[in-house]
């Protein structure tokens, strides 16, 4: 299978590397940047090309990585589609359910594959936690609670600050933790949110959100973007005959780098190598579905339902009141 | 040499209380009495007082207050006759299930000239003093967002029965927090959204766990666990965890954070030991200066009252799936 990346900077690059892991071969780099395609092109040994809804287009191409900044994901899609290729496209799915919509029904027509990068679905630390969901060693499970952030996203191009593109931590990061709790514990019935948008012009954001779902379980989500610094991810999960809780500060390797004389304290950075990355992990479970082995672990749905919890907390935090999931 | 009393030991915290009142140098455990005379008797001799099974011959003892540790329903009947007394009241929290309950408490007290305080430890922990310190210092600027627990064990007994203790996890576990994000912010409560339920220990009759969203005067932004969540296997009593954040920078308080990891394998269970300051004797210092100075204590009813506005709106808005007002 031949590999088009929209998108070359961070996730792009990773994504790439990540296919090439699964078996895909990158032969085409695209992005708004000339000079962008151009590294990340050489780095693959593939083609750089400026215009990207032309490299949807491309004889050479079987399946299209969506890498952009959020809002233009949907329409990439819509052209791969028509193109008649398979889609990988990184989480959110995109920028409105509208869009979603549309681009969803360009796939159905037609009928390619696409897989949403809801990548915490093969965390290993989380993939531990199902496993003693699954097993039934907490009981019944009662109360989820998740913490996920740090600093404010920085990123080449700046977008995460646009509220009108990134739609935040709630859209952009803890969508990661509302698809994960929906995956073990089913569909929500409704949602309540709070956020900092008022200040995030001051490029902090903070998301505390609640979601109930339909079996009962109650689940809380803190998303920050509002630390000076760092990066961590906390969970409990409370059930009847038990408990599991993950902290990311937590790790087996914490390095400092030795500062030059006078320059301060360095940061001290936690490490948690695994043998196996969750992205490579997501791409070899993409590529099995391509290859027609076995159902994807994420659907279009899924996607669908990233984007809709995470508006749907949006709306909340705009309404000061829940959103009921119908 | 403030002689005080206790009334009841059916809440734990009462033990506690009991041995700091033994630990202080100015004060005297006068007596105790409880509507079960087999407790107050064995607390009484655990604590080297007389236990007095009357509760108007207890009250009519030369004694200066009285700590109220019944079970919740309980507290308003007896913080009306110790006012009504003359003793200075402090109160095991939450002060009453209802506000109504804490109106006539607050008012009781007034009335009678006493001062009546409510049990608020942990403004007495010394992670949350040093913070509170700082926030008064203008450290972290203004505060835009909390996010905060009171996780615990199930405490079972009267903890679960509705009839005894007016409510569950949400109304047991939400007071402290309340209490310390009014005191550490300087702001009220405005509306409160609660999703809660009977969803980890089966077979009682209140909700075991609570997840609430409060907003403050000024919009700031609160999200709230109040639950009985820790499995009985879990290395402590639960935790109180305060994220604050604001202008200038961000804060974390795990209140109980300083510990050690105790391996016995008597337990078969690790476990966690809280080696830091007490907080229940600031609490009971407090107290007992409060007594002499005849003043009411630093948490007064009325904060307690305020921290019980906050859970009965959360009741109201978890039975309605509505965010409501507070107060």
């Amino acid at each position: 299978m031949n590999l088009g990346v929209i998108g070359c900077n961070t996730m792009g690059l990773m994504h790439c590397q990540m296919a090439v892991n699964a078996g895909l071969k990158v032969v085409a780099c695209g992005d708004i940047s000339r000079d962008n395609a151009r590294k990340a092109a050489r780095k693959f040994g593939a083609e750089a090309v400026g215009d990207c809804f032309a490299l949807c287009a491309r004889d050479d191409v079987d399946v299209i990585a969506v890498c952009t900044p959020t809002p233009t994901h949907t329409d990439y899609i819509k052209a791969a589609a028509a193109a008649g290729k398979h889609i990988f496209c990184e989480k959110p799915l995109g920028r409105t359910l509208e869009k979603v919509d549309g681009a969803l029904a360009a796939v159905e027509k037609a009928g390619v594959k696409l897989y949403v990068g809801h990548v915490l679905r093969f965390f290993q630390e989380f993939e531990a936690m199902k496993a003693q969901v699954d097993a039934g060693k907490l009981g019944t499970v009662g109360f989820v609670k998740t913490y996920r952030g740090g600093i404010f996203p920085g990123g080449k191009l700046g977008w995460f600050s646009d509220w009108n593109m990134s739609g935040g931590v709630t859209l952009d990061t803890i969508v990661h933790d509302m698809d994960w709790v929906r995956y073990v514990f089913g569909d929500p019935a409704r949602i309540f949110a709070q956020n900092l948008k008022r200040v995030f012009s001051e490029r902090i954001d903070y998301a505390l959100v609640t979601m109930r779902m339909k079996s009962g379980v109650i689940c809380n989500i803190v998303g920050t973007w509002a630390h000076p610094s760092g990066f961590r991810v906390k969970v409990d999960i409370c059930g009847d005959k038990g408990m599991v809780t993950f902290d990311s500060s937590e790790a087996p390797v914490c390095a400092q780098l030795r500062q030059g004389a006078g320059a301060g304290p360095s940061t001290i950075v936690p490490g948690s190598p695994v043998l196996v990355s969750p992205y490579q992990l997501e791409w070899e479970d993409f590529a099995a579905w391509l290859a027609g082995k076995g159902e994807p672990r994420v659907t279009p749905e899924d996607g669908r339902w990233g984007v809709r919890m995470a508006l749907g907390a949006l709306e909340s935090a705009e309404a000061g009141q829940p959103v009921e999931f119908n | 040499m403030a002689k005080i009393g206790v009334m009841s030991f059916a809440h734990m915290h009462a033990l506690s209380y009991a041995a700091c009142l033994n630990e202080l140098a100015g004060a005297e455990l006068a007596a105790i009495w409880d509507d079960d005379p087999r407790r107050g008797r064995e607390q009484a001799a655990a604590h080297r007082t007389k236990f007095v099974e009357n509760m108007d011959d207890f009250l009519a003892l030369d004694m200066d207050g009285v700590i109220v540790a019944s079970e919740n329903v309980k507290h308003r009947a007896m913080v009306e006759k110790a006012a009504a007394a003359g003793k200075w009241i402090l109160c095991e929290k939450p002060l009453a299930p209802t506000v109504e309950d804490c109106r006539a408490m607050v008012d009781a007290c007034k009335k009678a000239g006493v001062g009546l305080g409510t049990a608020f430890p942990c403004r007495y922990i010394p992670s949350v003093m040093a913070v509170k310190e700082e926030l008064d210092k203008g450290v972290y600027g203004e505060i835009y967002a909390a996010s905060c627990t009171n996780n615990g064990q199930f405490p079972g007994g009267w903890f679960a029965k509705r009839e005894l203790a007016g409510g569950g996890a949400t109304m047991d576990h939400t007071v402290h927090v309340a209490d310390l994000l009014r005191w550490m912010l300087n702001r009220e409560f405005t509306r409160v959204y609660c999703e809660n339920g009977n969803l980890l220990r089966p077979g009682i009759d209140v909700d075991d766990v609570g997840s609430l969203h409060m907003e403050m005067e000024g919009g700031v932004i609160v999200s709230h666990i109040a639950s009985w969540n820790r499995a009985a296997s879990f290395p402590t009593w639960g935790d109180v965890t305060l994220e604050l954040i604001g202008e200038k920078g961000v804060v974390a308080v795990d209140a109980f954070n300083q510990k050690l990891h105790v391996y016995d394998d008597a337990a078969m269970k690790a476990a966690w030991n809280y080696w830091g300051g007490n907080p229940d004797l600031g609490l009971i210092k407090d107290f007992v200066a409060a007594v002499d100075e005849k003043r009411d204590p630093a948490a007064t009813g009325v904060d307690g009252m305020k921290a019980v506005e906050v859970t009965v709106a959360a009741y109201k808005s978890a039975s309605t799936h509505r965010m409501v007002p507070i107060g």
